[in-house]
């Protein structure tokens, strides 16, 4: 039997207890099990099949070209049931694509962050399952490829802003076991900043889908990074001369998690 | 007759005119003619590819023009912090205060965005390029590679000067703080000694 769940995530270990995360959405969903692994509708048994049928149909045609035909079609459902799950039709659809997507990566995010046991796994799982995720989003690559105006306004400016406080504001808490809640909003806004700059543009440095690349980069770079902002919250402006170069090869972090602040 | 450097630049800079007054798509190759005193012909002869062609050369052109402000601004600096917080409060504050690229987005995201996507790989680059010499200098961190190194700062440089999120990039302090945090403590060697 299908359980009905509204989208709320209880982080566990938590820093003072359990502690609730809720995300905006307009599609509850079913938490993923083995005999229901894509985690399908409670309450609409049609909804989630017809915005599946749909990101099918975005991933061959794109947005301008995706007819509600073509998704009832794709979806194997008839036009006026539809119409009768998503009564604003095709734009209707779509943001409830965008929405049912967000909330899937923010679901696997929660499942992957919340069962690392220390930071570095938390970040390393974080940054593998987003980037897999969106690099393997067939609707998403259409989109950036022939539509690209329709994506790339939510990654620039303003718009990005948004995008990167909302996955910010998802995620932190689950950082939050191993530093104070204004540093895990920083690291995890980081690490979204991270996400989208190299699934905007690859690397051929760094395969962020990669566990060992993503490991190499959360160790050289973020784990410094954290301990920085953590020893020093109010750190000085400090630009006075450095001491000339090799002066100290320094010793670096060796990679294990940073302690609990 | 092949068309001058100075004929082309001309051309670009009559573009960015009429882009500032009426936007992108509103701006036809005969406006541009007219803006810059020439004949539609000698603008197609200097970009065959017409419209399209000027819109990208002149979104090339703004950004260069950018970078080239950019790259005046952190002469001076003594070392990788200083440049960096003098490069990304100059960028911040650029970005906030340009008009043209500000209704632009505003009005024709569609039709921008592309153009300055490609042209962010060149952007990234370029950032990359300058910092590494600033970086070596300063001591890269033991085990890193430097093109990584450089890479991920040019990186991280383009995502806050476009997006700042929780950065207040009009502050010195918190700029210097997300500096020697989460841009230079993985890539440069431990400032202890300082």
């Amino acid at each position: 039997m299908k359980q009905n769940v509204t989208y709320r995530f209880i982080v566990a270990r938590a820093q003072g207890g359990l502690r609730v995360v809720e995300v905006d959405t307009v599609v509850p969903l079913v938490v993923p099990t083995a005999t229901n692994p894509s985690g399908s509708i409670a309450e609409s048994p049609h909804r989630v099949r017809i915005i599946d049928g749909a990101l099918a149909c975005l991933a061959r045609h794109g947005t301008v070209k995706t007819t509600v035909d073509d998704i009832a079609r794709q979806s194997g459902v008839s036009r006026a049931t539809v119409y009768r799950a998503f009564p604003g039709g095709r734009d209707e659809i779509l943001g409830a694509v965008v929405d049912t997507e967000m909330a899937r990566l923010f679901s696997a995010l929660g499942v992957r962050m919340g069962n690392a046991g220390d930071l570095t796994t938390a970040l390393v799982g974080g940054i593998v399952e987003a980037s897999t995720r969106l690099g393997d989003h067939a609707a998403l690559h259409f989109l950036v490829e022939h539509e690209p105006g329709m994506i790339l306004g939510h990654l620039a400016f303003d718009e990005s802003d948004r995008l990167l406080e909302t996955a910010s504001r998802f995620t932190a808490p689950f950082l939050a076991r191993w530093m104070s809640p204004d540093e895990a909003e920083r690291v995890a806004e980081w690490a979204a900043r991270i996400v989208l700059s190299y699934a905007i543009a690859p690397s051929d440095r760094l395969d962020l889908c990669d566990e060992a690349d993503a490991t190499r980069l959360v160790t050289t770079f973020m784990l410094p990074g954290i301990e920085a902002l953590q020893s020093a919250p109010t750190m000085p402006i400090d630009i006075s001369p450095y001491p000339s170069r090799g002066a100290r090869p320094g010793p670096r972090p060796a990679g294990g998690p940073v302690p609990a602040g | 007759m092949p068309v001058s450097v100075d004929a082309r630049q001309r051309i670009i800079e009559a573009t960015y005119a009429c882009v500032a007054r009426r936007g992108m798509a509103k701006t036809t190759v005969e406006d541009v003619a007219r803006e810059a005193g020439i004949s539609r012909a000698t603008v197609y002869r200097a970009f065959p590819g017409g419209r399209d062609e000027l819109m990208d050369a002149t979104v090339s052109w703004a950004v260069f023009d950018f970078f080239a402000k950019l790259y005046d601004r952190i002469q001076g600096a003594t070392d990788l912090e200083e440049v960096m917080e003098r490069g990304i409060m100059f960028a911040h504050r650029s970005i906030v205060e340009h008009e043209v690229l500000q209704r632009v987005m505003q009005t024709e995201p569609d039709t921008l965005l592309p153009a300055l996507t490609v042209e962010s790989i060149r952007i990234r680059e370029g950032i990359a390029q300058v910092l590494a010499p600033f970086v070596v200098d300063r001591g890269l961190a033991a085990g890193v590679d430097l093109g990584d190194a450089a890479d991920f700062l040019a990186r991280m440089v383009l995502s806050y000067i476009s997006a700042p999120g929780r950065w207040d990039l009009d502050d010195p302090a918190q700029v210097a703080r997300l500096v020697r945090s989460e841009l230079l403590a993985g890539v440069v060697v431990p400032a202890g000694s300082r």
